[in-house]
């Protein structure tokens, strides 16, 4: 049975809308991160909740590819959407996320957490949480971009793609964060405050891959 | 990008706050020696602050003594840090230690106590009128150091 034409649009403008959404999706992440403290993240928590549905939206065709290689029996997508008005109405959505949301509303966030940040200094805490929020959250475009480089194409890309966001995070942000992690030990050491666990902290940072090697070595 | 942000954010602050901040740290611990109280861990911290980079080189050169997949890696630079400690650092305090030792041997640490502060004092005031060059003196010494033990 053929589907029929409007829904085969239908279909094929919630594809398209998917890197749209993946940016959305970026923006609710970058805001979960700094409910979760901002230099960390809960487990199961809504960062990586976010993150997740964002791997999975830029992956989606590999994603459904993966499904309908085991049988499962999907539309194709079409290429284009035929309807004049669901092709205006994509046009509108992804303008108003590219034109309102990532250009204008996101750097207002971004700027309120810079906000944020001076108000946890003066009021004793660290001020690191919101700063990187806000670093994360005016990097989004980018992100997704670089994001978008992972996908290998297989219908195995929704896990590749997690893999190469650890590979990326362990070997370059984490290498970035032990001279923040130096920094703290100074201001700690200067503070009179415990600073040997920032220490060991960077070393840690610098040795991510040597120790993902370790358990995997102790778990034989 | 994420990256750039982060780099530009490490940058910032090991390299413009924080030899900034050393300045700041010197002058608490000159203000903390004149009242005679302990003051050398704020001296240390701002030598600290002049060095962020080079600690950071420091603590990287000690994690690549492995490869990066080395299962090994991070007890090797646990291990590397503690051999830096023992054979680099103790020796270092070993030998100021040694000069206190003829400081106080001298008398005149017990010159600076409360009971007989003209030292202290006349030390606290060329380091006031001095601290730019205390300042630039450390970042000399740091700036000669990065070319090694000559």
């Amino acid at each position: 049975m053929s589907i029929p034409p409007f829904l085969a649009s239908l279909l094929q403008l919630l594809f398209d809308l998917a890197v749209p959404a993946a940016m959305c999706t970026m923006v609710m992440a970058g805001l979960a991160l700094r409910e979760e403290s901002g230099m960390n993240f809960e487990v199961g928590g809504g960062f990586q909740r976010w993150i997740l549905w964002t791997v999975i939206l830029l992956t989606l065709p590999q994603f459904l590819a993966w499904f309908a290689a085991q049988g499962i029996n999907l539309p194709p997508q079409s290429g284009a959407v035929a309807s004049p008005w669901l092709t205006s109405m994509e046009t509108t959505v992804t303008a108003f996320i590219s034109e309102v949301i990532v250009a204008r509303l996101v750097p207002v966030l971004a700027a309120f957490f810079v906000l944020k940040a001076t108000l946890d200094a003066a009021q004793g805490v660290s001020p690191l949480g919101s700063i990187v929020a806000a670093i994360f959250l005016l990097s989004i475009s980018g992100t997704v971009s670089l994001m978008q480089g992972f996908n290998s194409g297989t219908t195995l890309a929704t896990t590749d793609m997690l893999a190469s966001l650890w590979n990326y995070l362990a070997g370059t942000i984490l290498p970035e964060a032990a001279g923040l992690a130096v920094v703290g030990a100074i201001i700690a050491y200067a503070q009179r405050r415990p600073f040997a666990r920032l220490v060991f902290t960077a070393l840690a940072f610098l040795s991510v891959f040597g120790l993902w090697k370790l358990v995997e070595a102790m778990v034989g | 990008m994420f990256l750039n942000g982060i780099l530009n954010l490490t940058n910032w602050a090991a390299n413009v706050i924080m030899p900034t901040l050393a300045g700041l740290l010197l002058a608490s611990a000159v203000y903390r020696f004149s009242k005679a109280q302990s003051y050398s861990h704020l001296s240390y911290a701002g030598f600290a602050a002049l060095m962020c980079s080079g600690l950071l080189r420091l603590l990287e050169t000690f994690a690549q003594q492995a490869g990066a997949g080395d299962p090994d890696r991070y007890w090797i630079s646990i291990l590397t840090l503690v051999n830096w400690v023992g054979n680099v650092m103790l020796p270092l305090y070993g030998v100021m230690q040694v000069v206190m030792m003829v400081l106080h041997f001298a008398g005149l640490l017990e010159r600076m106590t409360i009971g007989e502060a003209w030292v202290r004092n006349a030390v606290s005031a060329m380091a006031c009128f001095g601290l730019s060059g205390i300042l630039r003196l450390a970042e000399f010494w740091i700036q000669n150091g990065t070319a090694g033990v000559r």
